[in-house]
């Protein structure tokens, strides 16, 4: 409701409508799923790779993401095609990750993270080159691009069929996400097939990250400040971890994306700006937390 | 249910640790292994629980080799406490105790028993995280527990403890033994060796292996063999270190 509400309305009521049913609401429907969504990747990777720091760009997908998308954009072409652009540059840069560094995933993730992180600061100085030789008049809509922005998304129904998919996979493994957080020999110990759950969570978050990236960009934050922060609060079990990231993240991204739209109006910002803007003080407060 | 190692060979790269070892584990024994550092105990554990392939032999479980046996039921029968640490775990001692039930499928655990047995109801609700060593380890020796495997591998499970606590989880081994489980554990001390297992693998990470009861294997030459020159002086021939 907040998403909806926030900003000027005119007064006439069948433009006012139309405004709300036609663009804002599309909007803040992307905007709850594609938080979700990245919510949701946040949780599958912290848990893949057993760390609260991992997120879900990590392995280079928005690298890849933005490489692409840049390209697309150099070139001229127009948006569906830029967005599909991104997602196989995602796609692409992860399936490079897997090939260079999943062979050992069912004991140690560690090659898979650093091909992945390497991989990522690839595509940061390919993304900056793009940007140093493009022209001028095309460099504000690739730095949105960039800083993840949900005035493209353009298939809220698309993203929304991914978020609830998405959700039932990720909630029916949520019994061996939690043994998953011990050792991979533990894990395996109690009867967990280590190797294909790991690649199941690799392929989901990959997944679900690289459809928000096709659609709005890198937002960034969501995917490690959400599932941190329920962490903190004491959500655990991935029973209701799953879920919560989900509402969570969704909610985040309504409210960081209403304040994107209002606080300068009639200017957007980039809604990545105000989702670190809001995320970092928060963390900080919930890390001063005994 | 017994475990069975069939003509087991385990080597890493071009080095030989154990060559063409026949072992069983069967209900109602405890078996110590010991060796020096690098010898091959724990990825022999590792192998024995079917977590990690062997280079020749094989390991069959009631029969049936491991790998034929779906994880989950497997898990039921044979549980391993591995060395390393449950770092990665951000929830509670008892969430984390309960996953040990992991692999009956349960919709709630009662965990209150395991808990008590282990001296943790006080911390039931702490994060794990939050635990000195000592009282991890018997947090993730609760979950052991609470798997209720008929065949328990132990990979080093003294460290972290203090000496109150390695005589209570000795005691464990044994009562849990003669219950009628098969119990295999790694440790260093021959002292405790002696006094709490039936049977002894000496592992001299060459290929070469000596099977048998503390009073054929514990005597200074086989310990020097095994560890080393001067290393005899550790065996106080039967008496143990503290009153268990």
């Amino acid at each position: 409701m907040i998403g909806l509400a926030a900003g000027s309305l005119p007064d006439d009521r069948e433009l006012a409508t139309q405004i709300l049913t036609l663009l804002r609401g599309p909007r803040v429907a992307a905007a709850f799923a594609c938080g979700g969504l990245l919510a949701l990747a946040g949780v599958l990777m912290q848990t893949l790779f057993r760390n609260p720091l991992a997120e879900p760009y990590l392995l280079g997908a928005s690298g890849g993401a933005g490489f692409a998308a840049l390209l697309g954009m150099a070139a001229g072409l127009a948006w569906p095609w830029v967005s599909l652009a991104a997602f196989a540059g995602s796609l692409g840069a992860l399936a490079l990750a897997a090939a260079l560094g999943g062979r050992l995933l069912a004991r140690d993730h560690t090659p898979l993270l650093l091909a992945g992180v390497m991989l990522a600061a690839g595509f940061g100085a390919l993304i900056s080159l793009v940007l140093s030789i493009a022209p001028a008049e095309r460099l504000p809509g690739m730095l949105f691009f960039l800083m993840g922005d949900l005035a493209w998304a353009d298939r809220p129904g698309l993203l929304w069929v991914a978020l609830i998919i998405a959700s039932l996979a990720a909630f029916t493994l949520a019994r061996r996400l939690d043994v998953l957080q011990l050792s991979p020999l533990k894990a395996a110990s109690l009867g967990v097939a280590v190797a294909p759950t790991r690649w199941l969570l690799f392929a989901l978050a990959g997944a679900c990250t690289s459809l928000v990236v096709a659609q709005a960009g890198s937002i960034g934050f969501v995917g490690l400040m959400v599932p941190h922060a329920l962490r903190r609060l004491g959500l655990v079990s991935h029973r209701v971890l799953l879920p919560a990231a989900a509402l969570a993240g969704g909610s985040l991204l309504v409210l960081a994306d209403a304040l994107a739209r209002t606080v300068l109006d009639p200017r957007e910002l980039p809604v990545g700006v105000l989702t670190a803007l809001i995320g970092v003080p928060v963390m900080l407060w919930l890390l001063r937390r005994p | 249910m017994s475990l069975f190692a069939r003509q087991l060979s385990l080597y890493t790269g071009t080095r030989r640790l154990i060559d063409a070892l026949d072992l069983s584990l069967a209900p109602a024994s405890v078996l110590g292994i010991l060796g020096a550092n690098g010898a091959g105990k724990s990825t022999l554990l590792a192998v024995l629980a079917g977590l990690a392939e062997p280079t020749h032999g094989r390991v069959e479980l009631d029969g049936q080799p491991l790998a034929a046996w779906p994880p989950a039921t497997r898990a039921q029968y044979l549980a391993l406490l591995p060395q390393e640490d449950a770092s990665g775990y951000f929830g509670s001692v008892a969430d984390f105790v309960a996953l040990g039930r992991f692999p009956y499928n349960e919709a709630t655990t009662d965990v209150g028993p395991w808990l008590a047995a282990w001296e943790l109801t006080a911390l039931a609700t702490r994060p794990l995280a939050t635990l000195s060593g000592g009282e991890r380890q018997r947090a993730r020796l609760a979950q052991l527990a609470a798997q209720d495997a008929g065949i328990v591998l132990l990979d080093e499970p003294l460290t972290h403890l203090d000496p109150a606590h390695q005589a209570a989880l000795l005691r464990w081994v044994r009562a849990e033994a003669e219950r009628g489980r098969a119990m295999a554990l790694t440790l260093h001390d021959p002292n405790w060796a002696a006094c709490h297992c039936d049977r002894l693998l000496f592992l001299h990470g060459d290929g070469r292996w000596q099977l048998g009861t503390p009073a054929d294997l514990l005597t200074p030459p086989s310990l020097e063999a095994l560890y080393g020159p001067g290393t005899a002086a550790l065996w106080q021939r039967g008496t143990p270190t503290l009153p268990v």
